[in-house]
């Protein structure tokens, strides 16, 4: 790995990546009920160690919200951050042995049609989630990704308690960043271009705030919608921020339960970010998933013994990272690198960011997410494809992000099972209107297409003449075999010519 | 009456008769055919295959040229072949020659018959490749007759050797080749080949040349 020669698109990218990131690490750790140092550390970390291990060139790993329910219940449960912090190491440690043990390829598994789901709810999610703090409303923290949110609220209402509480000055950042970012770079806005938009955005809701403080003190934005990192005074105060695990909790068995809960749900939310991240690379580059594993887990161990959020991979900065222009891996590695730097050294001028001009970057990177353009797409590919699309959005919208996905997938692979149920497994060869109907069974016969068959046959006329021919089919199912051969033995008796052609003789378990 | 004309009248006598033995016959038919026998005769007019077995419309997928050749390069024979066993799925093909044919004695002879010599040309390499056999039978009549036999044998390995007859015979032993003679003399037919269902039997029976 040397450095990139696409380094005049990954910096930009790795700056917007980074200032998306900062509120989305502070925003996950309150929602966490974790120190908000920890969501930086993570950042960093995701950045840093998993950027540095990953296979994948774009993918962003940081503190995930989908996290945040079973991060908030485990810190309860185990009584204390430092007990929790030694489950998220040997969460790690786990995750790295499924690195090991090969697990990855369940990562294949995904169907496109929840994956593409999980992206455009996701946009939505960004849409929707975004607007209270476009206008000034921050009761929920940035990041959050469920229906019912933690205010006690849905992400309806809160829209509507944001419209009573608006602050005008937050609007009017909003109302001005969102078009830019929409024309930047078109008509008469054409040559700035090169400079990335999202950047431009924030510098622009900075001034804005800077003169609403000079000529307009009443639009002055509140603190609490700015970014609020923490700001140390001294290099001692700074590091005084990381903490270590207590590695003698690892004696309760709690904190192993804790632990195998983090690596299953880290690595399943990573292998999803992976699958996405790779569906929407420009590039067409697909990454290892084994190899993300071992990432993701070397990412949490050192997270943990630093006391940082376990990480996953997150798929809104890795949108975030695209849409900027990143090319390469360093656009990751350098955004872990400016989230330590700032947090060092530049806490008080990020804390001039407006939330309203980073609430429109999300916004914008949500409407590209969740394009018209995408829908008319999933519509044309028809049923199979976009019944598994609109559920997993459906369930995301109303639920959470995993449990979304969970249904998603139920839904998904009930559709293809469906599919492969109603499909029968033989092709009608001879011509239509033949006295003689042939059948040619597929390639590959299994266990679901039983149903299918059985169905034909039992449909079947006295007077027909059949011939199933298996001459091409390598595989058999024994189940599917009995059905042929059972009717066989029955065809006589109701008038049906039955013939068979190539079909292996019952009960041999290994057909051909 | 003129001769064509009584061929009308019979026709409406004919279709009368089957009504009154059968109220339904015609709409029966009308519904599509299963026959069980693809018949390949001669056009000679003296050898009336249906009439002379039996057979009642609906029964007998029916293909008759000169001297009942089988040619793999005939795309006549070659879609009634492919219909009557890929789509009526018929269980027997029969070549159906017979006694005094005109088209045998004609290949047997020196005269030139102008165009239907082309047709005659693979008969008289069947004359050719029997040429020992042949002529060591005195009598004319006799070799003629012998000849009968020997051009359905032929055909009937003509037709055991298309790809239509393998591809069939690979999915099951069918259809059953039959050759036949019918002797017109005494309206009776005998049979030369029967029952070949398979390859191997085609190998064993059948002449090779």
């Amino acid at each position: 790995m040397r450095a990139s020669p696409s380094w005049r698109q990954d910096a930009p990218a790795a700056l917007v990546v980074f200032l998306v990131a900062v509120p989305l690490c502070l925003g996950i750790a309150l929602a966490s009920g974790a120190p908000l140092f920890s969501g930086i550390i993570a950042g960093i970390v995701g950045g840093i160690v998993v950027g540095l291990l990953s296979d994948s060139e774009l993918m962003v790993s940081g503190p995930a919200a989908g996290l945040t329910v079973i991060v908030l219940g485990a810190i309860t449960r185990l009584g204390a951050f430092e007990s929790f912090l030694a489950a998220v190491v040997l969460a790690g440690a786990l995750q790295m042995l499924l690195s090991v043990l090969r697990a990855g390829v369940i990562g294949y598994y995904f169907p496109t049609a929840v994956i593409k789901g999980m992206l455009a709810a996701i946009g939505l999610l960004l849409i929707l989630k975004q607007i209270p703090h476009a206008i000034g409303y921050d009761a929920d923290t940035m990041g959050d990704e469920s229906f019912r949110q933690a205010s006690g609220e849905t992400t309806f209402t809160a829209i509507a308690s944001a419209l009573e509480q608006m602050q005008w000055g937050a609007l009017l950042v909003a109302l001005i960043t969102l078009p830019l970012l929409f024309l930047w770079g078109r008509g008469p806005l054409r040559a700035a271009k090169a400079f990335p938009a999202p950047l431009a955005v924030v510098l622009v809701g900075i001034g804005m705030n800077k003169l609403f403080t000079l000529f307009a003190p009443a639009l002055t934005i509140a603190e609490t919608h700015l970014v609020r990192i923490p700001t140390p005074a001294s290099l001692g105060e700074f590091f005084g921020q990381f903490t270590t695990p207590d590695f003698s909790a690892m004696l309760q068995p709690a904190v192993w339960h804790v632990a195998v809960v983090l690596a299953v749900v880290a690595s399943l939310e990573s292998l999803l970010s992976l699958q996405a991240t790779d569906e929407m690379d420009p590039l067409r580059r697909e990454a290892s998933t084994d190899r993300e594993l071992l990432a993701q887990g070397a990412g949490n161990v050192v997270s943990g013994l630093i006391g940082g959020l376990p990480v996953t991979g997150v798929i809104v900065r890795s949108a975030t990272n695209i849409a900027a222009g990143g090319r390469t891996r360093w656009s990751a590695i350098l955004h872990g690198v400016m989230l330590l730097v700032a947090a060092l050294l530049f806490a008080p001028l990020l804390n001039t960011i407006p939330l309203a001009a980073l609430a429109a970057v999300l916004i914008h990177v949500g409407y590209k997410l969740a394009s018209p353009a995408l829908f008319q797409s999933v519509v044309h590919k028809g049923r199979t494809y976009a019944i598994p699309f609109f559920a997993t959005i459906a369930a995301i919208l109303l639920t959470d992000l995993l449990r979304g996905i969970l249904i998603g997938l139920a839904v998904g692979v009930t559709v293809i099972l469906r599919d492969q149920l109603e499909s029968p497994p033989f092709t009608e060869v001879s011509s239509p209107g033949a006295v003689l109907k042939r059948l040619q069974l597929h390639d590959n016969v299994n266990f679901l297409h039983k149903t299918a068959l059985t169905q034909m046959l039992e449909k079947l006329a006295p007077g027909s003449r059949i011939e199933v021919d298996a001459r091409h089919t390598r595989r058999i199912d024994p189940d599917v075999l009995e059905v042929i051969h059972r009717f066989s033995e029955t065809a006589l008796a109701r008038d049906i010519d039955f013939r068979l052609v190539g079909v292996p003789a019952r009960g041999s378990l290994l057909p051909r | 009456m003129e001769a064509y004309k009584t061929l009308i009248t019979n026709n409406k006598a004919w279709a009368a008769e089957m009504i009154a033995t059968d109220p339904d016959f015609f709409t029966r038919t009308e519904g599509g055919q299963e026959p069980h026998f693809l018949m390949i005769g001669c056009s000679d007019s003296r050898v009336p295959l249906e009439k002379m077995t039996g057979a009642l419309p609906g029964e007998m997928f029916v293909h008759r040229n000169i001297g009942n050749q089988v040619w793999s390069t005939d795309l006549n024979l070659l879609s009634v072949l492919a219909y009557a066993v890929n789509v009526l799925d018929v269980p027997h093909v029969i070549v159906c020659g017979h006694s005094h044919c005109g088209a045998l004695k004609a290949a047997m002879g020196p005269e030139t018959n102008g165009v239907v010599d082309h047709w005659l040309s693979d008969i008289r390499s069947t004359i050719r490749w029997h040429a020992d056999e042949l002529d060591a039978i005195p009598d004319a009549k006799d070799r003629l007759a012998r000849l009968s036999d020997l051009n359905v044998l032929q055909q009937v390995g003509i037709l055991s050797r298309t790809p239509l007859i393998r591809d069939a015979w690979a999915r099951g032993k069918r259809p059953v080749l039959h050759g036949w003679v019918y002797d017109i003399a005494n309206g009776l037919i005998h049979s030369v080949v029967d029952a070949v269902d398979s390859e191997a039997i085609a190998e064993e029976l059948l002449p090779h040349n």
